[in-house]
């Protein structure tokens, strides 16, 4: 037995090395895939018909488990608080909306397992998600396929959106923008000349640090290492002590809590970088890291995407979050304002094509609701004025950067503070 | 008749030395690929030595881990003649018990006390998650093992992957999904750093516990009544049980001693690493099974040995070969290929079940 499987496993162990020794970045794909308009589901010719008394059917592609299973979770709330606020003023014609969660775990697999779940069921009229960009990359083909439309709360790789896909937005803002800034304050404001890049290997992870090196590279910094680790490492000893030994002036991380914790922690036993300033990003914006981190998380410095709040608005639905949940929705994850605008967004756009035919019937053109989510102009939301443009890109707002004091997060530059 | 099967028999014997000779041109081939690698370009990036040494040491106190987890799966295969897949799970079952029991003792303000309470509170919280582990590996034994034991060697295999996710998603809804953080005391934070070389007093600990726990294991094997039974039913189960030799008990003993090591494991990684989760397991537990066959799977010492080469393979190999660090776990199972081909009884041999195999 043995001897028979030793060729096949020779040709893989030769491949595996020499894929190790040339080591060429696996690019991220951005499926592009061009999907024609005659080959939606034949459900009435590409439109939705709810009976009178059915409900329309929202799916939501949530982190529920993975590595942010707690943000996951508070985007499900934002979601789930956005469809009571909807029932309660009324519904659609005396519609009611509903959400139909699914776990997408924060993972491209899964999403495409979501993604298939939601175009078998010819009832779904949108998607709110996915939580992450790997996960999102995993919903796009198919929903693009199925023709229908989603908007993410929380997935901000620049990729997510293209002129290809029509059915792609998302509120969240662009790591495009994300990117740039934290490298201008890293180089502007920090004054560092000398940075060491690391990420997660995750879509959302390495797109955010290749973005961050490219920004150093253009400001005239030196990136003296760029390094990936897996989501779900815990010992990242031997990855910094390779860092450390180029003595950057701060390591940057693209990734999520756990591990950006976890890496700010083991920093500080690291020779070299005991007193290496730590960048992490929005995945990292989270009470997670704090406790991950521990004492080490003090003076780490973290960027988030944030919205334009409204804080009226916004301290309206603390109250109901609260109420609902028993916990402070910033306790869990940053993106539940996000996640209510979202699935708030989806209902405008519905509301704006929806027809009742003779039967009493409410009828949802595939097509139209497409365009009209694109066609948002103005809509007041948690996170701002929500303006879609024509590639789907409809968040509001701006990068803020905050560094950990006392255990909590304190804004040191970017929007609002101008 | 006779005239062709000599023809096919001597075309057989042709091939496997075709096959041997080029079995040798690959084994050379990777090596001098290693070679090629770690002098023109691991080396040339000129670290300096306590660089290497700091990467040692990680790779040691990695290697301690998976000696203890590769006990486990070597003695029962020492004895049972199968692989225990679920024992990665026994491992995350002790460092989620551990965890547990540290916030018990940091609710009762013991982690803030005079030194000798905190050693004293954290051995407890070591034993407790010994415990754990002991109550699992003890209830994997009897529910999902004892009823196969008669069956073709494959069937346990498939009730041991099944038993390792029926533990991983038992822990994810008993316990939810995010990690679980530990808080070190103010005792074991930090290090002691010599030169440019830093050891994390956890790292420190965990070393030479590991050391200690598998010097005690070797004893027990080598110089007690117990060893003694346990290694004859190693041998020969039915002749062990012919001689009064009670195997049930001694089975049970084998599970309870190599989850006791594993739930150590646990804990201390806990410690080390300060999260644990239901799936913190999986990836240890591959690489200590991948230990236990580098060093010879069924052989004690070679389990330990195996390990420790292993965990510095792990934590130098993508420096000296020049890599990024992302690949540890490709040059860690890449090894167990090679070993596999090259010598499928391992470094050391399979001492324990060389009558069987």
């Amino acid at each position: 037995m043995l001897k028979e499987l030793r060729i096949p496993a020779l040709l893989v162990i030769t491949l595996l090395l020499l894929a190790a020794c040339v080591a060429a970045p696996p690019a991220a794909e951005a499926p592009a895939e061009e999907a024609s308009m005659d080959e939606a589901p034949a459900d009435m010719s590409g439109k939705v018909v709810i009976a009178s008394g059915g409900n329309i059917r929202i799916g939501g592609s949530f982190a529920l488990t993975g590595p942010i299973p707690d943000p996951g979770l508070n985007i499900r709330h934002g979601a789930e608080l956005a469809i009571d606020d909807l029932n309660a003023a009324g519904g659609l014609e005396g519609f009611m909306f509903e959400l139909v969660a699914e776990d997408g775990a924060c993972d491209g697999t899964q999403g495409t397992n979501v993604g298939n779940k939601f175009a078998a069921d010819e009832t779904i009229v949108a998607v709110t998600g996915g939580t992450c960009s790997g996960e999102t990359f995993g919903l796009v083909p198919i929903l693009q396929e199925a023709r229908i439309p989603f908007v993410s709360p929380s997935a901000t790789n620049p990729d997510i959106t293209t002129p290809d896909c029509d059915v792609c937005n998302r509120v969240a803002l662009s790591d495009a923008l994300q990117g740039a800034t934290d490298a201008d304050f890293v180089i502007s404001d920090l004054g560092f000349t000398k940075v060491a890049v690391v990420h997660d290997n995750s879509d959302y992870g390495k797109g955010l640090a290749e973005i961050f090196q490219s920004n150093v590279t253009d400001m005239g910094g030196e990136v003296s290492s760029f390094e990936g680790v897996q989501v779900g490492d815990t010992d990242f000893r031997a990855m910094l002590a390779r860092v450390g030994a180029d003595g950057p002036q701060a390591v940057f991380f693209g990734g999520y809590s756990t591990e950006a914790g976890l890496i700010a922690q083991q920093m500080t036993e690291t020779p070299g970088l005991e007193e290496t300033a730590f960048m992490s990003v929005d995945g990292a914006y989270t009470q997670q890291y704090l406790e991950a981190a521990g004492d080490a998380a003090e003076g780490t410095y973290i960027s988030f995407v944030a919205g334009a709040d409204s804080e009226d608005m916004n301290a309206e639905f603390d109250a109901k979050y609260v109420e609902k949940y028993g916990v402070s929705p910033d306790d869990l994850g940053p993106f539940h304002s996000q996640s209510y605008d979202s699935v708030k967004l989806i209902a405008a756009a519905i509301m704006a094509v929806a027809t009742v035919d003779d039967s009493g019937n409410l009828v949802i053109d595939r097509e139209e609701l497409i365009s009209a989510i694109r066609s948002v102009d103005a809509f007041e939301g948690l996170t701002g004025t929500i303006k879609c443009d024509s590639i789907g890109e409809c968040g509001a707002g701006g990068v803020q950067i905050f560094q950990v004091a006392d255990g909590a997060f304190d804004q040191v530059s970017g929007f609002g503070m101008e | 008749m006779a005239p062709s099967r000599l023809t096919a028999q001597a075309a057989g014997v042709n091939g496997k030395t075709a096959l041997r000779f080029l079995l040798r041109a690959f084994g050379a081939a990777i090596l001098i690929l290693v070679i090629w690698r770690v002098t023109t370009v691991g080396l040339a990036e000129g670290y300096p030595a306590s660089f290497w040494i700091s990467q040692a040491l990680n790779g040691l106190v990695l290697g301690g881990v998976y000696a203890l987890v590769a006990l486990g799966y070597t003695l029962v295969y020492g004895i049972l003649f199968m692989i225990n897949f679920a024992h990665g799970e026994v491992m995350m079952i002790g460092g989620i018990a551990g965890f547990f029991a540290l916030q018990f003792s940091q609710a009762r303000g013991w982690m803030e006390g005079p030194w000798p309470v905190v050693v004293a509170a954290l051995l407890l919280i070591m034993l407790f998650g010994m415990a754990a582990s002991v109550l699992i590996g003890v209830a994997l034994e009897r529910l999902a093992y004892r009823p196969l034991r008669q069956a073709p060697r494959l069937v346990p295999l498939i009730s041991a992957i099944g038993a390792s996710l029926f533990l991983q998603y038992s822990v994810l809804l008993i316990f939810g999904v995010s990690p679980h953080s530990y808080r070190k005391p103010a005792l074991i934070s930090g290090g002691m750093r010599m030169g440019d070389v830093f050891i994390p007093y956890t790292g420190a600990i965990i070393f030479f516990t590991s050391i200690l726990l598998m010097l005690a294991l070797y004893f027990i094997i080598q110089r007690t009544k117990l060893g003694r039974a346990m290694r004859a039913v190693a041998e020969d189960r039915a002749t062990a049980s012919l001689m009064g030799v009670d195997v049930n008990a001694v089975i049970v003993i084998t599970f309870m001693l190599g989850s006791a090591l594993a739930g150590a494991a646990g804990v201390m990684l806990g410690f080390h690493n300060t999260v644990v989760k239901f799936n913190s397991g999986f990836v240890p537990g591959l690489k200590a099974f991948t230990a236990a066959v580098l060093g010879g799977i069924g052989n004690i010492p070679g389990a330990m040995f195996g390990a420790l080469i292993l965990g510095l393979i792990e934590a130098i190999g993508p420096s000296a070969l020049g890599i990024p660090t992302e690949y540890k776990d490709v040059i860690a199972f890449s090894l167990l290929v090679l070993i596999l081909i090259f010598r499928p009884s391992g470094l050391f041999g399979e001492v324990l079940s060389e009558k069987k195999a």
